[in-house]
């Protein structure tokens, strides 16, 4: 504020600009919000009210069992601890492996280099759904289908182009000489990497952690495919047959909706610090 | 923090053994006698309707039969299709599965050799109703059993036609005319699932047959597929949807309800009419539904135009739905003996029709309780004073990729994106394809 | 806020300062005194290297590349999924670029949504990075936060929402522009051929909103504010700070952002799937559903396979053609 004093703009200008911006960001969020109030309300009042002449009805009384029938028929427990488990392993090993290879890329001589590294990322382009045949037959075939490997392996392969290619770049942008230094120091490579590197990329591996979680937590068409078995079913999948079987039932859908939705809003209000000062840290240098 | 990283990621290479090592497939720690029949259902609601009927059979057997365990999994109609293919692809289809007996699902499997032969001879005195069993055989040889008889209705909301005045259509004419007045008082005259597309499909045949009143017309223009440009009755059928869709007889934004949609739409009393099949038997007696709603529904058979030489007895009909038992099974002999105990007369027929969530394809005269619910009563006359019956619809009588193709040119035409004749034009060509394609 | 950022930054500077001024002294003895053989011999050391890139490239390998090369081969075969497949060459590929209209129309589809998304959608979430940052404060903040929250939600539960918003008699869209007299403006949101593709980009684009503005608002806070310091001195207005300084700057990002956006716009399935599964008919298919429809619903899963191959063909043909585009204008700064 001084320094704008100083060169002489008018303050109130300046503070009539910040409220203009203000009011549209406020219209933004509520587009941006609306239709998720709008699930959570309507998942506490009947099926009925949906077709009524209101946009939003104050749940009177509110539906709660809706959340209960939701909770219970929808197996939530149960598939929200398979949804961690595979997801706390996906998203690690993607990190673990992904940090391994960008060192690899990045700071290693070796004569494929380049060609490895576009080989990787040309996974970005690769369609997932044409893989679900083609993987549910190779997996069936080392006997890991319907397991959590089956869906932990598949998220891992496709994390990691676009791992690879944020810890890369942001890599690059790290000068070498800390690492020549504790060669000299006598530091193995793979000691380095485990010991250094990953302190230093942490704003780079905070935004892989969280583009992978929100990817794979949500993935629902491999977590049909690969798994048949109710014991290993994931979240996204409640939401997905729920549907099948209350087609009439929309309250607890939306109860259903609502509840898969919360897990992956927590953390993300939990984390949101951190992620955007990830994100800002230059993770995306390159 | 450095040391945190690293123990951070030696538990999680734990965890991905654990999950390699620990949690397999479902073939845990059984006795050796033990029997798993894996299930395959595209009933995903397991407490009510047909999927609840085949829980409570299968518990029942499981409970005579303590050797035995069941491992159901069900997916609704499109992923339980996907997950077939994958199944099939790898030589490993659940030992009883849900099968559709049309030749677009059921044939390419037949002729592959993934499904078992059943023994007819077992199956004499099931009362199977006649022709029932035509959809699940092929060369003389049985393949599967049929769960449900399937026809198309008209059924509808009393209480609205009361209260706009609008007579009980006996024509196809009357239709027309009462979409015109539910319209204006901001009613939609018929709920359909317009997204999944079958529907739309079954009404320009209901049309057909009411028009021609040959049920064989269909089945031989998907042979001499000329007939669909040429022959004048397939033009007239064609007009009839046309004047229904100019007076916006379907609820708006059709073609993007499901079936759910569709059925809500209906049940919340803001739609007079519902074109649906036979399957929808228990709508009174849902306890989602209103009790207004459950006292208004009513049931009347497709009329047919007043120019017609077809009458509303004729019947698009037919048996899809039913069960079959996988070749490579494991535990073959076992899962037809559940086959056999579920589909019993005194189980599948008599529980499904008491408890409203069938219309068997077996005979169930003898389980009527006199208590029936008003559904349940008009579908058994509509279904017991009809004078012929379709058989598998054209959608599914030629190749999968002729139902979604045709399904596809019914959906475009009724949403008015395509005219009469190019609809027709267009069946032709993809008959015609399929027909290369059927032998294949 | 200002003042403790800018501490924080002193100091992390100056941190890194000190250590990279021992790193390098000590980097400039080793070459000095020779031992840089020894140095280059540890970063080429080929079981190392073998150790960091194997276990990934293994699974890499495994889950995405095999799966691929298999539905290369599949994609030369008639095959239903049933029975045994029967190779005919480039059988479906002619079908596909020359009869199937249906092919053509998702392929269209697909790059109007890529372009949509880049005209559209990333100047909005630019706008919104800017704005956030003007904004400043502890409001920042929280729309910062409240920006990203549809890309937390899966897109299940985001699809059957939209479908019910745009649902023409019960939807929340109509009912609003009924609530402000603007009721002939009502429409018939994803029946409507005309309008269905403009439905689905706006759902689309709304999801991913945040990722777009999140990536773009760390670009704009990678810009120094001496920069823009001395632009203010030199008394440049807004649009000029915009145009000559703020833009340059975020060329690099938005290059990155533009591919991903191009190759995001052709891998889109769940949506279309979800909402009007490529209907009215097809006006609204898209080739990662068409594919998925093919292989899985009409039995042709070879058809369906060969849709892939040429999916990740035009895949890396956009690439190319976007990088040759782009790279006339990064400039270095």
């Amino acid at each position: 504020m001084k320094k704008f004093k100083k060169i002489g703009i008018n303050k109130k200008k300046l503070d009539l600009i910040k409220i203009i911006l203000i009011v549209v960001a406020v219209i933004f969020s509520i587009g941006q919000l609306f239709p998720l109030v709008w699930l959570v309300d309507f998942s506490l009042n009947k099926t009925g009210d949906l077709f009524g002449a209101n946009i939003l009805k104050w749940p009177n009384p509110p539906q709660f069992q809706n959340y209960k029938t939701a909770w219970v028929d929808g197996k939530i427990f149960l598939y929200l601890i398979n949804s961690v488990i595979v997801n706390v392993a996906s998203v690690g090993l993607t990190i673990l492996l992904s940090v391994m290879m960008s060192y690899a890329f990045v700071r290693m001589e070796w004569k494929l280099n380049k060609a490895v590294y576009g080989f990787v990322l040309l996974g970005l382009m690769i369609p997932i759904h044409a893989t679900l045949l083609p993987n549910f037959l190779s997996f069936k075939a080392i006997g890991i289908d319907d397991s959590y490997l089956a869906l932990i392996l598949p998220y891992v392969a496709f994390s990691m182009p676009m791992a690879i290619f944020i810890l890369a770049g942001f890599m690059e942008s790290v000068p070498k000489s800390i690492e020549e230094a504790a060669v000299i120091d006598g530091c193995g490579i793979l000691r380095i990497v485990f010991t250094i590197i990953f302190p230093i990329v942490k704003p780079a591996i905070v935004t892989v952690l969280i583009l992978t979680f929100l990817s794979t937590w949500n993935e629902f068409i491999m977590a049909a495919t690969y798994i048949s078995s109710d014991a290993f079913r994931t979240l996204p999948f409640a939401v997905y047959n729920f549907a099948g079987q209350y087609a009439s039932n929309y309250a607890v859908q939306f109860a259903v909706m609502t509840l898969v939705a919360l897990p992956s809003l927590i953390i993300y209000i939990i984390l949101n610090e951190q992620i955007t000062k990830g994100v800002t840290a230059g993770a995306l240098k390159g | 923090m450095i040391k945190l990283k690293k123990l951070l990621c030696i538990s999680l290479t734990c965890v991905v053994l654990t999950g390699l090592i620990g949690c397999g497939k479902s073939e845990t720690v059984t006795k050796s006698t033990d029997i798993n029949i894996k299930f395959f259902s595209n009933l995903p609601d397991r407490a009510t309707g047909q999927g609840k009927l085949e829980q409570t059979l299968i518990d029942s057997y499981i409970k005579d039969n303590p050797n035995v365990k069941v491992t159901v999994e069900a997916l609704q109609d499109a992923p339980y299709k996907q997950k077939f293919t994958t199944y099939a692809a790898s030589n490993g289809i659940p030992d009883l599965f849900m099968v559709w007996g049309q030749p677009s699902f059921l044939a390419p499997i037949m002729k592959n050799g993934y499904v078992a032969e059943l023994n007819a001879n077992d199956f004499k005195d099931y009362g199977f109703l006649n022709g029932s069993l035509d959809g699940f055989s092929t060369n003389g040889k049985l393949y599967g059993l049929p769960r449900n008889t399937d026809f198309m209705v008209l059924y509808y909301n009393k209480a609205l036609f009361e209260k706009y005045g609008v007579k009980l259509p006996t024509t196809y004419e009357d239709i027309v005319e009462a979409a015109k007045t539910f319209r204006k008082n901001d009613i939609s005259p018929i709920a359909i699932n317009g997204k999944d597309k079958y529907t739309m499909s079954l009404m320009y045949q209901d049309l057909l047959l009411k028009e021609s009143g040959d049920q064989k017309l269909m089945p031989a223009a998907l042979k001499d597929t000329t007939k669909f440009t040429t022959d004048p009755l397939f033009a007239k059928a064609a007009e009839d949807v046309k004047a229904l869709t100019d007076v916006k007889g379907f609820q708006d934004s059709f073609v993007t309800a499901d079936y759910g949609a569709a059925n809500n739409l209906f049940a919340q009393g803001k739609a007079a009419m519902y074109y649906m099949g036979s399957w929808e038997v228990g709508m009174d007696l849902n306890k989602d539904f209103s009790d207004e709603f459950k006292k208004n529904v009513d049931v009347i058979k497709f009329p047919a135009p007043s120019t017609g030489k077809g009458k509303d007895t004729d019947l698009v009909a037919w048996n899809g739905g039913g069960y079959a038992v996988s070749a490579n099974s494991k535990v073959k002999d076992e899962s037809i003996k559940l086959l056999k105990y579920m589909m019993k007369p005194e189980n599948w027929a008599k529980l499904g029709w008491q408890s409203g969530a069938v219309v068997p394809a077996q005979k169930y005269d003898q389980y009527l309780t006199g208590k029936e619910s008003n559904l349940q009563k008009k579908l058994t006359e509509i279904l017991s004073t009809s004078t012929s019956i379709s058989g598998v619809a054209w959608d599914d009588a030629l190749t999968p990729d002729f139902k979604t193709n045709s399904e596809n040119l019914s959906q475009e035409f009724f949403a008015g994106f395509k005219t009469p004749k190019q609809f027709l034009e267009e069946a032709a060509k993809a008959a015609e394809n399929a027909a290369e394609n059927v032998n294949k | 806020m200002q003042k403790s950022n800018l501490l924080h930054q002193v100091q992390c500077r100056s941190q890194i300062f000190c250590i990279r001024f021992n790193a390098e002294v000590k980097s400039f003895c080793i070459r000095f005194i020779g031992k840089g053989d020894f140095m280059h011999a540890l970063f080429k050391d080929k079981k190392t290297i073998f150790l960091l890139v194997f276990p990934g490239l293994l699974v890499f390998l495994y889950a995405v590349f095999l799966p691929i090369v298999l539905s290369g081969y599949f994609g030369m075969t008639e095959w239903s999924g049933i029975g045994k497949p029967v190779f005919i060459g480039l059988e479906n590929f002619k079908n596909l670029i020359f009869n199937d209209s249906t092919f053509i129309t998702s392929l269209r589809n697909s790059l109007v949504l890529g372009l949509a998304l880049i005209c559209i959608q990333h100047p909005l979430c630019l706008g919104a990075a800017i704005m956030i940052d003007k904004i400043g404060g502890k409001l920042e903040k929280v729309f910062r936060a409240i920006f990203f929250i549809p890309c937390v939600i899966s897109v299940i539960v985001t699809s059957k929402m939209w479908v019910q918003i745009y649902d023409s008699q019960y939807g929340l869209l109509n009912k609003i522009l009924d609530m402000f007299h603007l009721g002939f403006l009502k429409q018939e949101w994803l029946a409507n051929p005309k309008l269905v593709l403009g439905s689905l980009f706006v759902i689309i684009m709304w999801q991913g909103f945040g990722w777009g503005m999140l990536i773009y608002y760390a670009g704009i806070k990678g810009i120094s504010e001496d920069v823009y310091e001395a632009a203010q001195i030199d008394g440049a207005g807004a649009a000029q700070v915009f145009k000559s300084i703020t833009f340059p700057l975020l060329k690099p990002v938005i290059k990155i952002n533009i591919t991903l956006a191009m190759i995001s716009a052709f891998k889109q399935m769940e949506v279309i799937y979800l909402t009007t599964n490529g209907g009215p008919g097809n006006a609204s298919q898209f080739i990662a559903n068409y594919l998925y429809i093919k292989a899985f619903n009409s039995y042709q899963y070879g058809y369906g396979n060969a849709i892939s191959i040429l999916f990740v063909i035009v895949c890396i043909f956009v690439t190319i053609i976007l990088n040759k585009i782009i790279k006339k204008d990064v400039i270095e700064y």
